[in-house]
């Protein structure tokens, strides 16, 4: 939907589509058949979108809460062993022997599982059984809208102050605390068994180190960095990143809608009413849980000149798996005049949530008049090798400048544009815990760079996880001549789910081409050491197996290897 | 906010201007029916929580603009839901031939696995009835899609046509759990090995049918 609304701008639409827009009678070009909408309508839009927003966030709080629930769960599990129960640990006895989730495969005692009714088919009639923690996950997935967006949709997890760190009560908090001595010895003992198959092993670190602050200091509002906190920070960040399908991609619509003079809209409405309502009262600024920015703005008449000091931010979201961005301002002023970008972007700062940029960048050109209708756009980027990840964006009326502290302080909202653009891939990755496997299914691509002399390519796309003991490498077929094209191809490697959080997995995309060598296109990879969206896939990935997690991802042009 | 749910389903009301989405979910939400005419801007939702089975299901239901020029707005909304309701209107053959376009136009922005169903609003109007009841069920048995007639006026069918189209979701569902539930690692085995079954002898077809 996206790509075929972008190419119709400047591209003639196919023939489906045209009779398709013949039968709808919207005309064929996009710049023709909408009148621009009003302010009224605009800022009634704007109203509704801003409603669903907060409908989001109920429901992303609360979809945070079953990922938390289920953390817990399996935190508290005692992990995979032969002749004991995988959740409380207790021993194959002769009157209560243990059944094996048909599932995982993994034995459980008859207190930990539940019988599966829905499968009393004589087929599966031997292995009716699924434990609790199979169930909750499937409870998980469908509660959550994951089995209609084959992914995970964006969540916030609950802070750990308000609501319990376990939601599963006493008990499970007791079973913790007695399995860790025991798990602690199991870990040592048996290095090579696939102990967590369940729990990678660093959020089974992670529970340790855990467990034992919470026996010591229970109280920190401020707790010391931990891993267990990289960890959820990570997470959450990643995850507040995350957009909901439903309510940004509307905006990027709205932007669409308008034509290029008084277009932007929603965005941009927002923007206006934002900063006023947030400079009225600056000590006190509501942050969204993404940060707050502080710049200085001063305007000098003589040079028509603006010149915007971006001083630092703070709290970020952690955007890597240390739950720490490299994080770099992009500034632009608003509206654009013609296809003029006035774009200006700040140093990268490495390895912080709390950035000090201390940089000044100059707006030239600006005239007096400009102040009172133009505003000025921060967002906030990610740095990174591989495509770079909107971490927050703020706007400012420019006429703050001319009030008397021209020091702000913004707080950052949410990214926009929830599907990444330009060249990109949808990708499902899958573990599947009876194969010993992950499963990679290359979906689709669009909007690749054409790289013949057709104006097309001819990709297919090259895989490998790395570091691979097996140092297997698969390919796709070659779809000719296609700029979006649809592989829907399964590939294997085979791995741990503990190793799966040390590997990489690396797309290269290529235009065949015959007699010469072939055109690269783009790259991706995905793992535990990459950022933001692609970070975000991977983890959901490990955390829950046997489900597939579809995501599109944008591909960079820097070949690595 | 303490309103507890177990699942949230979005759903969507589309159709041609006028044929009365807005009133239907006015009719369903806050069971009342105005009268007057206003267009709709752009977009707009409604939230209910209906009780499935004994779940909570909470229905964000999203109404959206006929006229065209909402157009660039309305069908980004498509993608996220997941059960789309086609309205039209039974005292106005365009809308119901309209239908076709809309069902085109879901195919094209929608995901592929997105519940449908067709409503034919206005059916207190008996007298300037211009489609009838065998052309509607006709239309969906064409797509196979679920069809029901409906008055936002009289509360005819309102609440029905919505709650089969929320248990119309809530069984993809747990069908859709199911098909992946005889284990993750079988079951996409078992798909591909399926698909490439079906594959085969289709092809050996259309070979035979060339020759």
């Amino acid at each position: 939907m996206n790509f075929q609304s972008k190419a119709n701008k400047y591209v003639c639409p196919n023939d489906r589509q045209l009779s398709l827009r013949a039968k709808l009678r919207t005309g064929w070009s996009a710049a023709r058949s909408e009148p621009p909408l009003t302010p009224s309508e605009r800022e009634a839009i704007a109203a509704v979108v801003k409603r669903a927003e907060k409908i989001d966030e109920v429901e992303a709080k609360r979809v945070g809460r079953l990922v938390a629930r289920l953390e817990g769960m399996r935190r508290s599990a005692q992990g995979p062993a032969p002749r004991t129960c995988l959740l409380c640990g207790e021993a194959s006895r002769l009157l209560a022997p243990l059944r094996t989730c048909s599932i995982c495969r993994h034995t459980a005692c008859s207190k930990c599982v539940i019988e599966n009714l829905t499968h009393r088919s004589p087929l599966y009639s031997r292995e009716a059984y699924m434990c609790n923690l199979c169930a909750e996950t499937r409870e998980m997935w469908k509660k959550s809208g994951a089995w209609f967006f084959k992914s995970l949709p964006k969540y916030i997890l609950p802070d750990r102050r308000t609501t319990g760190r376990y939601l599963d009560s006493e008990l499970a908090r007791s079973l913790q605390e007695a399995g860790n001595s025991s798990n602690d010895g199991k870990t040592d003992s048996e290095p090579g068994s696939p102990l967590s198959i369940h729990a990678p092993s660093f959020s089974r670190q992670a529970s340790n180190t855990e467990s034992r602050k919470s026996i010591t200091s229970p109280h920190d509002t401020h707790y010391e960095w931990s891993e267990t906190d990289i960890l959820s920070h990570g997470f959450s960040g990643l995850s507040l990143h995350r957009q909901d399908s439903l309510t940004q991609r509307p905006l990027a619509a709205l932007k669409r809608t308008g034509s290029k003079g008084s277009a932007y809209s929603l965005r941009s409405i927002r923007k206006e009413m934002k900063p006023t309502t947030q400079v009225e009262r600056p000590p006190t600024i509501p942050d969204a849980g993404f940060g707050t920015l502080e710049i200085k703005l001063a305007y000098e008449n003589a040079t028509s000149s603006l010149a915007v000091t971006v001083l630092r931010a703070r709290g970020l979201i952690g955007m890597d798996m240390t739950g720490l961005s490299d994080p770099f301002c992009r500034l632009e002023v608003l509206p654009r005049e013609g296809t003029y970008s006035n774009r200006l972007r700040t140093k990268t700062v490495h390895k912080t949530k709390n950035p000090e940029f201390n940089e000044t960048l100059h707006f030239f050109g600006i005239t007096e008049s400009d102040l009172a209708v133009k505003s000025l756009e921060i967002v906030l980027f990610d740095d990174d090798t591989y495509g770079c990840d909107e971490m927050g964006s703020a706007t400012v009326a420019l006429r703050e400048c001319t009030k008397s502290p021209a020091q702000l302080r913004l707080a950052l909202s949410g990214s926009s544009g929830s599907e990444p653009t330009g060249p990109r891939v949808l990708l499902a990755l899958c573990y599947s815990t009876k194969r010993r496997a992950l499963v990679v299914t290359i979906c689709r691509g669009a909007d690749l760079p054409s790289q013949d002399s057709n104006g097309y390519s001819d990709p297919f796309v090259k895989l490998h996880l790395d570091p691979d003991p097996y140092h297997k490498k698969h390919k796709t077929s070659i779809k000719w001549r296609n700029l979006n094209p649809v592989w829907n191809e399964e590939f294997l490697f085979e791995t741990r789910p503990t190793e799966l959080s040390r590997q990489n997995l690396t797309l290269t995309v290529w235009d065949k081409d015959y007699g010469k060598p072939n055109d690269f296109l783009g790259s991706l990879v995905l793992g535990a050491s990459s950022k933001g969206r692609r970070l975000k896939h991977w983890m959901d990935c490990i955390k829950f197996p046997d489900h597939r997690h579809e995501s599109w991802h944008s591909l960079t042009d820097t070949q690595h290897l | 906010m303490a309103k507890t749910y177990d699942y949230l389903f979005k759903l969507l009301l589309i159709g041609d201007s006028g044929v009365g989405k807005t009133s239907i979910l006015f009719r369903f939400s806050e069971d009342a029916f105005n009268i007057s005419f206003i267009s709709t801007i752009g977009i707009d939702f409604k939230i209910r929580t209906i009780d499935l089975d004994g779940k909570k299901v909470k229905l964000q239901i999203w109404d959206t603009a006929g006229q065209e020029r909402f157009r660039t707005i309305t069908t980004a909304y498509y993608r996220g839901s997941m059960g789309i309701m086609l309205v039209y209107d039974v005292t106005n053959e365009k809308s119901f031939e309209n239908i076709k376009n809309w069902i085109r136009n879901i195919e094209e922005n929608a995901s592929a696995d997105v519940e449908k169903m067709i409503l034919g609003n206005k059916c207190d109007l008996e007298a300037k009835r211009q489609v009838s009841k065998e052309r509607g069920e006709q239309l969906a048995i064409e797509y196979q899609i679920k069809f029901i007639e409906t008055s936002a006026k009289d509360s005819l069918n309102v609440e029905s046509a919505f709650y089969t189209l929320a248990r119309d979701i809530k069984a993809k569902m747990e069908k859709k759990q199911e098909a992946s539930n005889p284990a993750g690692a079988r079951s996409g085995a078992h798909q591909i090995r399926a698909n490439e079954q079906q594959r085969k002898p289709t092809s050996w077809l259309s070979r035979c049918s060339l020759l």
